[in-house]
């Protein structure tokens, strides 16, 4: 009789277990709405702008041009010290979202290590702030709380840190890493060089004239193009990361509500089972019982 | 007939996207046209209006805050912070439209006469689409 009643109990926590990832499944569904719906309208912009930044670091290489803005697009042979920003989610339950981006830190560090390269961490979200500190790597900064409600400024703090760095010369390279949202079921890990900017991969926009800026006195331009180049980015991989993390957790959460209906049905199995033995036992017992009588 | 690309995109998703004759963009040394083959260019744009005129003749406005124009022979991509295209089946969509976009440039509003400008190219420009 015990292992009825434990049946019945090991059933209803299930179930409760199941009513939570349901409840927890129809909350990522709703958010991610919002969020894909952030992540594509920013998609257009985030491309065009890494386009023409493409286009005109393939200009300024070609042409040699000098000045401030040069460095952002002077590709370096020797590579001696690299920031990576890798955005993770601040909350788990997401199946391996967060650890496909954490595995993806890790061997880049392998890979810059082996080259002899110096890598400094800069992790946005709870999950990656607390693996590289349990496993003791420094973290040169950490933000939590910034990619479940990501904002402008919040990314403009950001990467304003990193690219501050990068133009004092005390790194020579910066990396965004993220874990991006691709359609409702999968996600694709998103490595992007900030600085610095690399060409396009394709020549087909091979327009070679010499490229004029206007205002042209200063680097007023290029400077505020730049800016908002960073920003953007640091920002768009905030929301792409968001919605991918809903779809993420939606997913996981599926399953783990189909998991749950499957372990009820298999315990409710056992329970009718076991009750049967019971009963059939007891019916022994009084058909024994009413033998000895005879 | 030549045509240029013409895209415009702001971070709400893209406002603007087709082949075009010619386009007039508000720059922030001054007002520049842009034919196909034009030579190289990246461009600080202040608040304004942009004028477009398609293929077909027609014209097409779209008011921007502030932004950026790559323009090289083929194409011509503008990256604005905001940007509201004028357009609309019937008058009071236009004029609803209208509204919009002389709330953008107000917003930003660095100067009275870029405002004055604005408004009165827009009056202009659909002053000869309804004559």
């Amino acid at each position: 009789m015990a292992n009825l009643k434990e049946i019945k109990r090991k059933i209803k926590s299930v179930e409760n277990t199941k009513k939570t990832t349901r409840a927890m499944k129809l909350v990522s569904t709703a958010k991610l709405r919002r969020a894909e719906m952030a992540a594509r309208k920013s998609k257009v912009y985030a491309q065009k702008i890494n386009e023409v930044l493409s286009d005109i670091a393939q200009k300024i290489n070609q042409y040699k041009i000098g000045g401030i803005g040069s460095r952002y697009f002077d590709l370096k042979d020797t590579v001696d010290k690299v920031d990576i920003i890798f955005v993770t989610a601040d909350k788990g339950l997401c199946g391996g979202f967060n650890i496909q981006t954490i595995k993806e830190v890790q061997t880049l560090m392998r890979e810059y290590k082996d080259k002899k390269v110096k890598v400094r961490l800069r992790a946005v979200g709870r999950k990656g702030v607390d693996f590289f500190r349990f496993q003791g790597v420094e973290l040169l900064s950490s933000y939590i709380g910034v990619s479940s409600s990501p904002d402008y400024e919040k990314a403009q703090e950001i990467i304003n840190e990193a690219i501050a760095d990068f133009e004092n010369g005390v790194t020579d390279k910066v990396i965004l890493i993220h874990n991006g949202y691709k359609n409702m079921i999968s996600q694709e890990l998103k490595v992007v060089d900030i600085v610095p900017i690399e060409e396009p991969k394709s020549t087909q926009s091979a327009s070679l004239s010499l490229m004029e800026l206007e205002p042209a006195e200063d680097e007023t331009i290029l400077n505020s193009l730049m800016k908002k180049y960073f920003e953007y980015n640091m920002y768009y991989a905030l929301i792409d990361s968001l919605a991918a993390e809903h779809s993420a957790r939606m997913q996981a959460m599926d399953n783990a509500t189909n998991n749950a209906s499957e372990r009820v049905n298999k315990l409710t199995l056992a329970y009718n089972k076991a009750r049967q033995e019971s009963i059939t036992t007891e019916l022994i017992e009084i058909i024994s019982g009413v033998e000895s009588m005879k | 007939m030549e045509t240029l690309k013409l895209e415009i995109v702001t971070p709400d998703g893209q406002i603007f996207a087709d082949d075009v004759k010619t386009v007039t963009l508000p720059g922030s040394e001054g007002e520049f046209g842009v034919l196909p083959h034009h030579a190289s260019l990246v461009s600080l744009l202040s608040a304004g209006i942009i004028d477009i005129e398609l293929v077909n003749g027609n014209h097409e406005l779209v008011a921007v805050d502030w932004g950026h124009a790559e323009i090289d022979e083929a194409k011509v991509t503008v990256l604005a912070d905001g940007a509201v295209a004028i357009v609309g089946n019937n008058e009071s969509a236009i004029a609803d439209a209208i509204g919009k976009a002389k709330k953008l440039i107000e917003s930003i509003g660095d100067s009275d006469i870029a405002i004055a400008m604005a408004e009165a190219k827009i009056d202009s420009i659909m002053k000869q689409r309804n004559s």
